[in-house]
């Protein structure tokens, strides 16, 4: 026998068709919370276009549009952009809420500041909180709303479906 | 939650990504792939019992004599019939005494989702089983650790600082470490912390003892 020493091999193909996955360990069909309230609250802002920008495949009710260009609502859950630096995630927040798009996104709060960046900002000690002002200080002129329940996150809440942390931002 | 066989095992597979070395294993007798981090833990095993938990150890039995298979699961007795199904870590001293030389814990998906104190409880249980001098491997990811502020703390501190200081509960202590973050050179970059395998948070903790030679070759 020979052995083949092996590194960063990809040992799950799983990613897109997680939340598919999760959903299967219940017999009885449900809804993510989290999938709910975001189909509700594009219901009562009366948004008509919606440009999803997604990677584990949801299940989500949306009007969605195919152009960004057409859209009136960026949604994103697409949890790769809560990977990006802290500062590479607020030069994307800005990039999408150009030309006065709203924007609706869904981070994974443990990704967050993944490279371990100093933040030169004055934040709460409590994360949840420090998160809401991470990006109220980093979007001065913007409005940052948070739409996400409070919890402590102990690995049962589909975290990796839906990110978790959701906030509704625009330029003011 | 749904209780069969079929479930089990794709929620068990789900978390535990090194079966899949198993799973190609199996189907080629002529060349066997090993990780390189496990490749690194083989060169670095004590002589002697060798107990790994909770990680899909069992593709380790080509390459460690006296291995003992402990996993939480009773859907693995099915894959692998000689491993050991103990759900509660109190109950592995009472089932093997201190009788490992060496215990290997990677990226231990049923370790995970609790604090730092949590994981030190859980070290405090594989320590009683492991001798004087013996080592313990153990490896995680900081995603998988809730209740600390990422955007306050240092991320290495937080981890290495928490390594240093657990030998007063358990008495193991930190030999070894390999704590590493994602590079944003590029700031939009989207790939993982390094090592989703393994983890990117690693140690080697020795049982009573302050420093270990380590083998890199």
């Amino acid at each position: 026998m020979r052995t083949k020493i092996v590194s960063n091999t990809s040992l799950y193909k799983w990613t897109k068709n997680f939340a598919n996955l999760q959903s299967k360990f219940y017999a009885e069909k449900y809804k993510l919370k989290r999938i709910h309230d975001i189909e509700q609250f594009i219901v009562e802002k009366k948004f008509k276009r919606v440009y999803h920008v997604e990677q584990t495949r949801l299940d989500i009710n949306i009007p969605a549009c195919k152009s960004f260009q057409e859209c009136d609502l960026v949604l994103v859950t697409h949890q790769g952009y809560s990977r990006f630096s802290c500062s590479g995630l607020i030069k994307q927040i800005k990039q999408w809420t150009n030309n006065g798009k709203h924007l609706y996104i869904c981070l994974n709060r443990h990704y967050l500041n993944i490279d371990n960046s100093k933040i030169p900002l004055k934040l709460s000690d409590d994360y949840q909180t420090a998160i809401l002002e991470w990006l109220q200080q980093s979007l001065g002129n913007y409005t940052v709303q948070e739409l996400s329940d409070r919890y402590i996150d102990k690995g049962k809440h589909f975290t990796w479906s839906v990110p978790d942390k959701h906030y509704y931002i625009w330029k003011n | 939650m749904l209780n069969n066989d079929r479930h089990n095992y794709i929620r068990y597979r789900i978390g535990r990504i090194k079966h899949e070395y198993w799973l190609r294993n199996r189907k080629n007798k002529q060349e066997k792939l090993l990780d390189s981090f496990d490749n690194f833990v083989i060169k670095n095993l004590k002589p002697g019992n060798t107990c790994v938990y909770g990680c899909a150890g069992y593709y380790l039995e080509d390459w460690i004599k006296d291995l003992t298979v402990v996993e939480q699961w009773d859907i693995v007795k099915k894959i692998y019939p000689k491993a050991h199904i103990i759900k509660q870590r109190k109950d592995l001293f009472n089932t093997f005494g201190c009788s490992f030389d060496n215990f290997i814990v990677t990226n231990a998906r049923g370790d995970h989702w609790v604090n730092l104190d949590g994981l030190e409880e859980h070290i405090g249980f594989y320590a009683k089983t492991i001798k004087e001098d013996g080592l313990l491997f153990y490896t995680f990811r900081d995603t998988q650790i809730p209740e600390w502020n990422r955007l306050t703390t240092n991320h290495y501190d937080y981890f290495f600082d928490w390594a240093i200081n657990i030998w007063k509960t358990t008495g193991m202590h930190c030999v070894w470490k390999d704590i590493k973050f994602a590079d944003r050179t590029n700031p939009f970059a989207m790939d993982e912390n390094p090592d989703t395998t393994n983890g990117n948070i690693k140690f080697i903790f020795a049982k009573n003892r302050e420093y270990l030679k380590i083998n890199y070759a």
